[in-house]
């Protein structure tokens, strides 16, 4: 069963260089499979820091987030904790 | 005038003045429609996918090393796009169609670069990296050659199309006057690097910039963002005299005639001649580890005997401090048996090694030291790390008695050369004064004082406001450790990164330092900090800051 939900993006940068990295890192890191997306458009492969980089997701943006597998809550817990957090505050 | 100017954006407030070379990245990609074996060729695009990350890894590592950590994570974001699953599938599907690996990842990346190039603002940054990692996969499949940034020739200024964060890494600062880049902006990866490395540059001048010849003779103007070929004579010499570049050769005296040492850190025996270059008069940190690492047996007596010797000859007549080998459980080293530690930093290092269970290791090192003494034509000096309690300097002096009698019984040359002891721990800071009675001379250690001062992680960004020297329980600690060591008769000196911060120098000279040593880059500004420094009001400027109850009061004193 696939889990899903939409969170706003908190750092300044959006989705890019160090958040982009980590938020990547987390889903390969994780046993599930993430998509991500706008909440009215296309996902693409979360696992791929092209297609994560290319969504061009900003500070204030809302990012759709769909896992399936065994780990599906965990890693969207993950992504939610990295997209929420302020690039200062994360830690590498 | 100038015969042309060229403008850019300015990456550093920094002028500078050389000869051109041209960094470009030969890569000629074979003919598409040549017969392939799809096998191989997804074979060959695995391996170079393999190699690229494990030179990637080492660049993270040494620039970690070399400039910071935070400029090094730019390399993990290579990793990522070096394995993407959407590059992957993209070559292996255009391999399978018939296309040679190089070919495929030229195609596969090229698709995605223009993507990111018509995103706006940082966005379009990302075109960089992916170019770097497309460029790095071309070089290992095509065997492709690029002029060597490590080994370029004195005062070279380098002109590229652009410069990735894995060209720039390599860029040797001692040989590189400057460089100036076709694209990019102040937040491009370029321009960061030239920050962190002082180095002048400009960057998005444009394709003008292609018409400037090699071996042009060029001012790099970083503070105006402008590139001035064939600079007149006043130019030039304007450039040349750039304060941040200029080198000061001899000692250096404040402005009422009080002498302080400026000192280079160094790691590796190809820093010794940069940094005296750099106008270093000795070295006040000379790491050790470099001869201990990557290897399946220790240095024998001879070879580290050698290696101390070298550093001794390059600078005659100055001091070369060593630091004996510090190493823990956050190192792995083939032929010692280091523990897993929960956390090495608080756990068996440094000296506390050196005592046991490294002893044997530590009494060769000492009788390579103490023939170096002998022979070299500098001033040695040798000092131990993290000691913590005056047991342990007590057992290592008695170390170094031993391997002194041993050399003497066997008649072979040696010298007791000046002994110190690092100030990194907070019990070495209580204990000051009994240190400092022993001893020729205390060394403060600031990255691991702060480090264990305020009790943050030096690699954890999370703390990463904590780690700071500038915090009044690690001034006070400083000055602690000067008060305590003037009172024994001791010198003493500093060689942490804050050593190297020319807006601080005032207040270190104020707080008693008679030596400061940082990495060879900054010993230039820090001398000409020095020269502008008055004695008697930087000691009033120590006293107002090592008053203050918080941080903010210390930046206040320190920019009043």
């Amino acid at each position: 069963m696939s889990r899903e939900r939409v969170v706003t993006i908190v750092p300044e940068a959006g989705l890019h260089a160090r958040p982009a990295s980590a938020f990547v890192k987390a889903v390969t890191d994780h046993d599930a499979e993430v998509s991500a997306g706008p909440p009215d458009g296309d996902l693409v492969q979360a696992g791929s820091m092209i297609a994560v980089t290319s969504l061009g997701a900003g500070q204030g943006d809302d990012l759709r987030l769909v896992a399936e597998g065994p780990d599906a809550e965990a890693v969207l817990d993950e992504l939610e904790r990295i997209l929420t957090t302020p690039e200062e505050e994360l830690d590498a | 005038m100038a015969q042309r100017t060229l403008r850019g954006t300015g990456a550093t407030p920094r002028s500078g003045v050389g000869t051109v070379v041209w960094y470009g990245r030969d890569i000629s990609l074979p003919d598409p429609d040549g017969a392939v074996d799809p096998e191989a060729e997804i074979e060959r695009f695995a391996d170079a996918v393999g190699t690229a990350r494990a030179e990637l890894e080492a660049e993270r590592e040494a620039t970690a090393e070399r400039v910071g950590e935070s400029e090094a994570a730019v390399f993990d974001a290579h990793i990522q796009f070096l394995e993407d699953p959407t590059i992957e599938d993209a070559v292996e599907t255009s391999i399978s169609d018939g296309l040679d690996a190089a070919n495929a990842v030229d195609d596969a990346f090229g698709e995605h670069i223009e993507q990111f190039e018509g995103m706006d603002g940082r966005m379009a940054e990302r075109a960089d990296d992916l170019r770097d990692v497309r460029d790095r996969l071309l070089r290992l499949l095509t065997d492709g050659e690029r002029v060597d940034l490590s080994d370029l020739p004195e005062g070279s200024v380098v002109l590229a199309e652009r410069l990735t964060p894995s060209d720039t890494a390599q860029l040797d600062p001692e040989r590189v006057a400057g460089f100036a880049t076709v694209t990019g902006g102040r937040t491009s990866h370029a321009a960061i690097f030239a920050r962190s490395l002082a180095l002048p540059a400009v960057v998005g001048v444009g394709d003008e910039l292609e018409t400037v010849e090699e071996e042009t003779e060029v001012v790099v103007d970083g503070d105006g963002g402008r590139l001035l070929v064939g600079p007149d004579d006043d130019e030039h010499e304007a450039a040349a005299a750039d304060s941040g570049a200029t080198v000061v050769e001899g000692a250096v005296e404040t402005a009422d005639g009080r002498e302080i040492e400026v000192a280079a850190n160094v790691g590796r025996p190809e820093e010794l001649e940069p940094a005296a270059d750099r106008g270093a008069d000795g070295v006040g940190l000379y790491r050790t580890e470099f001869l201990f690492l990557d290897r399946e047996t220790p240095p024998s007596e001879d070879e580290q005997y050698e290696a101390v010797r070298e550093a001794l000859d390059t600078f005659p007549e100055g001091r070369v401090v060593v630091r004996t080998l510090d190493i823990g459980g956050d190192k792995r080293i083939p032929y010692l048996d280091l523990p897993e530690e929960e956390n090495p930093f608080l756990g068996e290092r440094g000296i506390r090694r050196s005592l046991d269970p490294d002893s044997d290791l530590f009494a060769t090192q000492l009788r390579a030291l103490l023939r170096a003494a002998a022979d070299g034509a500098g001033d040695l000096a040798v000092m131990f790390p993290l000691v913590a309690t005056v047991e342990e300097l007590d057992a290592a002096l008695a170390a170094l008695d031993d391997a002194l009698d041993d050399l003497e019984a066997r008649g072979v040359d040696a010298e007791r050369p000046e002994v110190g002891v690092m100030i990194e721990t907070p019990s070495a800071v209580f204990v000051a004064d009994e240190l400092a009675a022993r001893v020729d001379f205390l060394s403060i250690g600031t990255n691991d004082l702060t480090q264990y001062v305020m009790a943050a992680d030096r690699e954890n960004e999370r703390v990463g406001d904590l780690h700071d020297p500038t915090h009044p329980g690690v001034l006070r600690a400083i000055h602690r450790t000067v008060e305590a060591a003037h009172a024994a008769d001791a010198w003493v000196g500093m060689c942490g990164e804050m050593a190297g911060d020319p807006d601080l120098t005032e207040l270190l000279v104020g707080l008693g330092l008679d030596e400061l040593s940082m990495s060879a880059v900054t010993i230039p500004d820090v001398k000409a900090a020095v020269r502008e420094t008055e004695y008697s009001t930087a000691s009033e400027l120590a006293d107002a800051a090592r008053f203050a109850a918080t941080r903010s009061a210390v930046h206040d004193a320190l920019t009043q």
